[in-house]
């Protein structure tokens, strides 16, 4: 089922898709999760038991359908919409999915449906079935997966994008699905949005204090990456400089330009403001280790005098330390 | 006799052989310490040795056969040459080498300050003083036991800039508390000398807050002049000690200063006639503590802070009524005192001597002086920051450290509750010895 797609389209996916097919995700398995049942030994004559207790631990396949454009050899996937998945027809749902079509029409008038969707961790000969059902609304459909199992080491992102062609095995011409390398597109507007719905916190997500401590390390930490970043750069054009590195122009002026585009702002104002709130800020840790100090002082000299000053504490009682 | 001056010079062979490096230096530095007898015994005849040997290279050498030659009691005519002598050495010394014997160090130096107060010259001593004493700290926070000689020396050569220099540093360690009383005693003389009333009154105050298990001169003295400078710089006076001040402070000072609290109480009631009977009581007391220039400053911050309070009420007033309120013979001694005012910047006004009014204005930079944190100082405001960090770190480490201390644990423990049923764990107690 591997090996990279040798059909030159490039693919363009934009993220409203990915958390368009995680969210139905997420929805169907909560929605999904059975009462939690107390284990007894499983007997021979529970058949009929074995067979109604679905087993919780296998994660539940959404489907659905992308839709998007295609430019030429570009494709851009720009949304998406779920569609039910009938088990015993191991087809989708034909009727639904032309009315929702019909729909997005009205309002996209440019999207075609590009292909569809599902979730697991590989694409299995199944999908196959669907794709073909999928082959007479367009040509060559594509095949999103998204793998729901999290996984700490990976760094890439969990989505491939498989295509379909024509092989030749074992004389028999067969279908199959190849992998397709894609890149992340999105449009500020979307940023924005999808930046705000992934970083919803739960509404009882602590104090003020733990989200204050939240944001603050998301910050830091794009920070952090922004830094080492910036430095690898530093790096790379140092060793072009002293000729370790053959000097490439189209990368000096990607360079160029991303230098150009900070600072962003330049005027007397907002000089004035920025110094203004940085100087506010300043000013409000200043203070806070302040307070910070006298309090450490305070519990100091009352251990001083607790330990040093005789005659301080003698008979009565004092409070509790 | 011949044979301990033989054995003399071989050890002063070996100082040049041994001056190298550092473990050399370690070396020498024992050895030294061995033949300190033999110093003591021949401190007479060790001068001519000094010119053998180079102040530089040979600082740890030069240094104990210096002590020891010095020792001797020195006559007058001696006296200048050697002083000359020790300040060529200060100067010349390596900071290394002399950090390895500091007592040694320390007792030269308090005997050329001896010297020099003997020639009756203190100006001559004031800058080897500064220089010995920037080359024996181990860090700008180390109070040595210099100090307090240093600015006496400043005090007496009546050179204050110099030892507002010192004054600058922060302290962090202290080596003898002697030292610690004596500089904040001086210190804050000083600031008193060149009006710096702000840091005599923090001085002083360091000095009565300190701890101290017995009551000493030092702090009794710095106590009356605490009174006073308060008087002068804040205007008020409050009898409650900070609770970090040591109880014995706190119990006996009061007995030994009662004159200057009856002058502050005066000084609360707002009279000037009764602060001025006051003066006159106890003016022999006041002029046995060479206290009768600050007193006399006190009677003159009286007028002054009237003539303040008066601005706030009126917006324009006669000179002969400020005269009046204030209770001054005239209307020319009232104008007097508001033109010195107007010159110190105590107060913005406008005299219009053609009918001898006062016209009271606002001050135009009233927030201007007390800014650190404005648009364009962000590097001030960073620095503040950083010291106060630093500053945090350090108190941290001696919170942990004094909670680790076997003293207060013991303490600490006797005053918990006996049975205490939710931790029968390991509080130490004084029946259990640690």
């Amino acid at each position: 089922m591997a090996s990279s797609s040798s059909s030159g389209l490039t693919f363009k996916l934009h993220p409203l898709v990915i958390v368009n097919i995680s969210d139905h995700y997420t929805r169907i398995k909560s929605q999904s999760l059975p009462p939690s049942t107390t284990p007894h030994a499983p007997s021979a004559s529970n058949v009929a038991d074995a067979e109604s207790s679905s087993p919780p631990q296998q994660s539940p396949r959404v489907f659905g359908c992308v839709i998007g454009v295609q430019r030429g050899r570009t494709v851009e996937i720009f949304n998406s919409f779920e569609l039910l998945f009938d088990p015993l027809t191991h087809s989708l749902d034909r009727a639904f999915l032309e009315k929702k079509q019909e729909l997005y029409k009205k309002v996209f008038p440019n999207f075609y449906i590009l292909g569809w969707y599902s979730t697991g961790s590989d694409a299995q000969e199944s999908d196959m079935l669907i794709h073909r059902a999928l082959m007479d609304i367009n040509e060559s459909p594509v095949f999103v997966l998204l793998n729901p199992s999290i996984n700490p080491a990976q760094k890439d992102l969990p989505v491939t994008i498989f295509e379909s062609e024509l092989h030749v095995i074992d004389g028999i011409p067969q279908l199959i699905f190849v992998r397709s390398g894609y890149t992340i597109e999105t449009v500020e507007a979307e940023r924005i949005s999808i930046d705000h719905v992934a970083h919803l916190k739960p509404s009882d997500g602590g104090s003020a204090a733990t989200q204050l401590a939240a944001h603050l390390t998301g910050i830091h930490s794009a920070i952090k990456m922004l830094n080492s970043r910036i430095r690898g750069l530093n790096h790379y054009l140092l060793a072009m400089q002293k000729g370790d590195v053959p000097v490439e122009n189209s990368l000096l002026r990607q360079v160029s330009s991303l230098l150009r585009r900070l600072p962003a702002i330049e005027s007397e104002k907002f000089q004035d403001d920025f110094l203004m709130e940085y100087n506010d800020t300043l000013l409000i840790s200043y203070l806070a280790m302040f307070t910070n100090c006298s309090s450490t002082m305070n519990e100091l000299v009352d251990k001083f005098n607790t330990a040093y000053d005789r005659q301080s504490r003698r008979g009565g009682r004092s409070a509790f330390i | 006799m011949n044979l301990n001056m033989n054995s003399v010079e071989t050890l002063v062979a070996q100082i040049h052989g041994l001056s190298g490096s550092i473990s050399d230096i370690n070396q020498l530095h024992s050895l030294l310490k061995q033949s300190e007898d033999l110093f003591q015994s021949e401190s007479t005849r060790l001068a001519p040795l000094l010119t053998e040997l180079d102040p530089f290279m040979h600082s740890l050498g030069y240094l104990y056969i210096l002590d020891a030659s010095t020792s001797a009691p020195i006559s007058k005519e001696q006296a200048s040459e050697l002083v000359l002598s020790i300040a060529r050495f200060i100067n010349l010394c390596a900071a290394e080498q002399i950090r390895l014997a500091p007592d040694k160090f320390t007792s030269v130096c308090k005997r050329f300050k001896d010297q020099v107060m003997l020639l009756e010259d203190p100006m001559r001593g004031v800058a080897p003083m500064l220089t010995a004493i920037r080359k024996l700290q181990l860090s700008s926070e180390h109070l040595t036991t210099l100090h307090p000689d240093f600015l006496l020396l400043c005090l007496l050569a009546k050179c204050y800039k110099t030892g507002l220099s010192i004054l600058e540093d922060d302290i962090f360690d202290v080596d003898q508390p002697r030292d610690f009383f004596l500089y904040c005693y001086y210190g804050a003389m000083i600031c008193i000398g060149q009006k710096k009333f702000s840091k005599a009154l923090e001085l002083l105050h360091n000095v009565v807050t300190a701890p101290m298990s017995i009551l000493n001169a030092i702090v009794v003295e710095a106590y009356k002049k605490y009174i006073l400078v308060s008087l002068i710089h804040v205007g008020q006076f409050s009898i409650s000690f900070p609770k970090y001040t040591s109880s014995v402070a706190q119990r006996n000072l009061k007995n030994f200063s009662q004159p200057y609290l009856e002058l502050a109480n005066s000084y609360g009631a707002g009279k000037i006639s009764e602060l001025e009977l006051c003066v006159q009581a106890h003016n022999e007391k006041f002029e046995f503590d060479r206290n009768l220039g600050l007193v006399k400053q006190v009677v003159l911050c009286m007028y002054k802070r009237n003539i303040q309070r008066l601005t706030q009420t009126y917006l324009t007033l006669s000179l002969q009524d400020i005269a009046n309120t204030v209770q001054l013979n005239s209307a020319k001694e009232a104008e007097m005192h508001v033109l010195q005012m107007i010159q110190d910047g105590e107060i913005y006004a406008t005299i219009n001597q053609k009918d001898g009014m006062v016209r009271f204005l606002e001050d135009p930079e009233q927030y201007w002086e007390k800014r650190i944190f404005c648009v364009d100082s962000t590097d001030v405001a960073l620095e503040f920051c950083f010291r106060i960090m630093m500053l945090s770190r350090k108190l941290t480490d001696m919170d942990e450290q004094l909670s680790c201390d076997p003293l207060y644990l013991a303490k600490a423990g006797k005053e918990r509750q006996r049975f205490d049923f939710d931790d029968f764990d390991s509080v130490p107690s004084s029946k259990f010895t640690i």
